[in-house]
């Protein structure tokens, strides 16, 4: 049944293979947040803003928010455009899945990157229900982490693997695997169990499709704010464990 | 593929490839100018209202001025029309005094000439009645002049005549 929801298209290039639904859908998502933030610097003033510009100053406010009650807001200022493009994708990502395909078949006969298969199902899909896009984001994350940590600190960031004893590297050393597998697992459990759910009660049979649209119904509201939920948690994670990283207690 | 969703490839670099290139164009065309306007925005309104709250002060300071100068002109109005008042005062009183003293002056004059007159009149009265007393006199002498015995009356008259006088 996973299959039929999620029918994995790969693509070859030379040994490599990639999950072409995944990238096309990521790159859609990317397009969109695109798209939103050019409406929203289309007109910038520093005056009175335009309805877009204010959704975005809002986006930016929350996340430099988040920042601020997480670490010293100066260390936290230079993260600031990766940590709202973040939210921005993973939000944008968590609610592609949820789109119907708009496509209508037309794409069927396109071989081209295997396109006639990406867009067969009845969602699109969300590009965080693949987990090798939450594992990437989530190491950008760890990625981020050291290299912050490293930069604060020098060498001595790796000083508190060995606090207090030598012996706890080994718990640090999976404290510092298990950030991105917990940030990746995560993401992609919550929104890869509702596409399924979604995908399932899409297949209900042709009786139940009247009945159909209340369950539906609630359970794209509540993947809207599943979706919402997860991007602030992986923010608010990611900016958690950078400020770990770089406060002066360690 | 089986039904086995979690399988790692190549799709974790090129996502992150993807993204990078997402935070690389958002961070230059978005954040970077909406961040400068926010703060543009921040500094125009901190800046505004530093010179409200200055231009607030110097209207305070600009009102106690005025309040200053409108109690000293009212004061000095005061002491103009106090000595004002003084002067007329003091020049009513002078006219007053001037015409009390015109007045007397006439009066005075006044009186003088009266008693002159009196005098004049008494004296051409006098000078009259004597004229009269005379003509009446002679009248009389010439009526009764011839009549004897009227020699004492007239003795009599010219005796009074000259106590008269």
């Amino acid at each position: 049944m996973i299959k039929e929801v999620h029918e994995t298209v790969i693509w070859h290039w030379g040994a490599m293979t990639f999950h072409g639904k995944t990238l096309i859908m990521t790159w859609i998502s990317m397009t969109a947040v695109l798209v939103f933030c050019y409406l929203g610097v289309r007109n910038l003033t520093s005056g009175k803003p335009g309805k877009m510009q204010n959704v975005l100053e809002m986006i930016v406010d929350f996340v430099k928010s988040v920042v601020a009650d997480n670490m010293d807001y100066e260390k936290g200022r230079p993260l600031l455009s990766y940590l709202v493009t973040l939210i921005m994708f993973v939000f944008f990502s968590n609610m592609l899945g949820l789109i119907p395909n708009f496509t209508f078949g037309l794409l069927h006969d396109v071989h081209f990157a295997q396109l006639g298969h990406i867009f067969a199902s009845p969602s699109m899909m969300s590009p965080t229900a693949d987990i090798n896009t939450t594992m990437a984001l989530a190491l950008l994350t760890i990625f981020l982490v050291v290299y912050l940590g490293i930069k604060t600190k020098g060498l001595h960031y790796f000083h508190h693997f060995i606090e207090p004893y030598p012996v706890f590297a080994i718990i640090h050393a999976i404290d510092l695997l298990s950030k991105p597998m917990t940030l990746a697992f995560r993401l992609f459990g919550n929104i890869f169990a509702g596409e399924i759910l979604l995908g399932v009660i899409l297949m209900l049979p042709g009786i139940w499709v009247l009945p159909g649209i209340l369950p539906t119904t609630i359970w794209l509201a509540f993947s809207i704010f599943v979706g919402a939920i997860q991007s602030y948690v992986f923010v608010v994670l990611t900016t958690a464990y950078v400020s770990q990283a770089v406060s002066e207690s360690h | 593929m089986g039904g086995n969703p979690i399988q790692f490839d190549f799709t974790v670099p090129a996502t992150i490839l993807s993204f990078l290139l997402l935070v690389y164009l958002l961070s230059k065309l978005a954040w970077k100018p909406l961040m400068k306007m926010m703060e543009e925005r921040r500094t125009n309104i901190e800046s505004m209202l530093a010179s409200a709250e200055n231009e607030r002060q110097q209207a305070e300071k600009i009102k106690r001025e005025y309040q200053e100068e409108m109690r000293k002109a009212r004061h000095e109005a005061q002491e103009v029309i106090a000595k004002a008042t003084k002067v007329s005062e003091t020049r009513a009183s002078e006219i007053l005094a001037a015409s009390h003293e015109e007045a007397e002056k006439i009066k005075k004059s006044a009186l003088v000439d009266i008693q002159r007159e009196r005098d004049r009149a008494i004296a051409e009265v006098k000078s009259q009645v004597a004229d009269l007393s005379v003509l009446v006199a002679e009248k009389i002498i010439r009526q009764k002049l011839d009549l004897k015995g009227q020699g004492e009356l007239i003795e009599q008259f010219i005796q009074e005549v000259g106590e008269m006088q």
